[in-house]
């Protein structure tokens, strides 16, 4: 069996995509669980030019920035109906992450509850 | 579905919003309208020189249903394995994302030009990631073996039936026998030549023909090949003539490497076949195929039936260091491989 890998964007078009990245588990309060589309998380704060916070509920996170050693493809498997054929499509490229990785400080309480491993 | 919605493309929404965030700044990060498991989402972690080769389309990915995937290059292979974390890796496309279609929030005019939202369309479970490896021939052979070409053959030799009923010669032997195939039935002759000790000067062609059609070939071809290389001396004898044997094909020993070992019985030596290319491609099984084999091996010996193999970042000096134990019983004498 073989997948084709396609991409439409061409080498220098490739949309860039970000990840935000922290430890744990984002569990939203139970009266919103099934309704989570446009539901806000929390606030990403850029406090300096190498610190980002980001607040969920009442813990904040400190962060950076961090470079991806290695580049990410984003790819979307296309199931064509009529076909067996599955291709995998290129939709976008992540070169860097805004990584937490620290013990989040509490502060007040809100909507959601960060679950820690 | 997918709805083309009419948006300024802004700094203010999605991916842009957090990656060119100016200090001091914040943004909202919310759950797309979207958002959800999108299991045809996939994240690949790429070695950077390999972007240039996806983007251009000339990646494919392959593999049984069962079996891991491997990602193929024109010149290398990678498998691909599936690598999870417990961190919580919240994706966010770029603004103008339409791929994924759907339409913005629902907010005033206003607010959606003010407000800086970046939009979560599915939590990563993991990542892909390639690691390198030697090709994996063995699966290529195995399929190959399934249709030998055997059905070629008979194809040609209804062709030449055809061709003799109606006494019609449109095409000559040289037009219709490629010239990789001639030189394969050469070879195959010189190689005979060889091993059963047959003189340049005097091939018998009941028993050259003979051998070439056991060896798979018809028996026009075989004659044809006598007629191409040679000429007659005698009834049933001919002679190989040098000139029309291509340059760098001779007729030695050391053709037959990696295709048959010597023994040492008593006063006479014994040849026997040991093809190299029925022998398994990985190196651990191409070891333990040899060692098994025979248990100790010189340099000499061992080396045709180890110098196709690789593995990535070993050299064929690291091979023997992974896969051998070698002894040398004086300084002067040859080193002996044996198994680990």
């Amino acid at each position: 069996m073989q997948i084709q890998v396609k991409c439409n964007c061409g080498e220098q078009n490739c949309p860039e995509w970000a990840i935000v990245e922290l430890q744990g588990v984002i569990e939203p309060q139970p009266a919103f669980q099934d309704r989570l589309q446009n539901l806000e998380i929390g606030q990403l704060c850029r406090a300096s030019s190498q610190t980002y916070t980001f607040t969920v509920g009442y813990h904040e996170l400190t962060g950076s920035k961090v470079p991806l050693k290695k580049p990410l493809l984003v790819l979307k498997k296309i199931r064509h109906a009529d076909e067996e054929k599955v291709e995998l499509e290129v939709i976008g490229i992540i070169r860097q992450r805004i990584l937490f990785k620290t013990r989040p400080k509490a502060l007040i309480s809100s909507k959601f509850n960060l679950i820690l491993p | 579905m997918e709805m083309v919605a009419e948006q300024p493309k802004s700094a203010f929404r999605g991916a842009e919003a957090v990656l060119n965030l100016p200090p001091t700044s914040s943004v909202s990060i919310a759950y797309h309208s979207l958002f959800g498991p999108h299991d045809d989402l996939i994240l690949l972690e790429l070695y950077e020189k390999l972007l240039p080769y996806v983007l251009h389309h000339r990646v494919t990915l392959r593999g049984q249903p069962d079996e891991d995937a491997v990602l193929c290059t024109m010149s290398k292979t990678y498998t691909v394995k599936f690598v999870g974390t417990s961190n919580s890796v919240l994706l966010i496309p770029p603004s103008d994302q339409l791929v994924l279609g759907g339409n913005t929030q629902d907010c005033d005019e206003k607010d959606r030009v003010k407000k800086l939202v970046a939009p979560v369309i599915k939590v990563a479970p993991g990542v892909m990631e390639l690691v390198e490896v030697a090709p994996r021939i063995d699966r290529l052979k195995m399929l190959l073996s399934e249709n030998p070409y055997r059905s070629d053959d008979a194809l040609m030799s209804e062709e030449l039936d055809e061709m003799g009923k109606n006494n019609t010669r449109f095409y000559s032997w040289s037009d219709l026998i490629d010239r990789n195939y001639m030189d394969g039935i050469l070879n195959m002759l010189l190689h005979n030549l060889v091993l059963n000790d047959w003189s340049l000067n005097g091939l018998n062609e009941i028993e050259v023909v003979g051998v070439l059609q056991s060896d798979g070939f018809p028996c026009e071809i075989a004659q044809h090949c006598l007629q191409v290389y040679g000429s007659k001396t005698d009834d049933g004898v001919w002679k190989l003539d040098e000139k029309q044997i291509p340059e760098g094909m001779q007729a030695s020993y050391d053709m037959l490497e990696g295709e048959v070992l010597t023994e040492k019985i008593g006063i006479e030596t014994w040849v026997y076949a040991f093809d190299v290319s029925s022998l398994p491609s990985a190196p651990e099984e191409r070891f333990s195929m040899l060692f098994r084999e025979r248990p100790k091996w010189e340099w000499k010996d061992l080396q045709p039936y180890i110098r196709d193999l690789s593995a990535p970042g070993l050299s064929s000096e690291g091979l023997l260091l992974k896969y051998t134990r070698r002894t040398q019983p004086t300084p002067d004498a040859e080193p002996v491989f044996s198994a680990r």
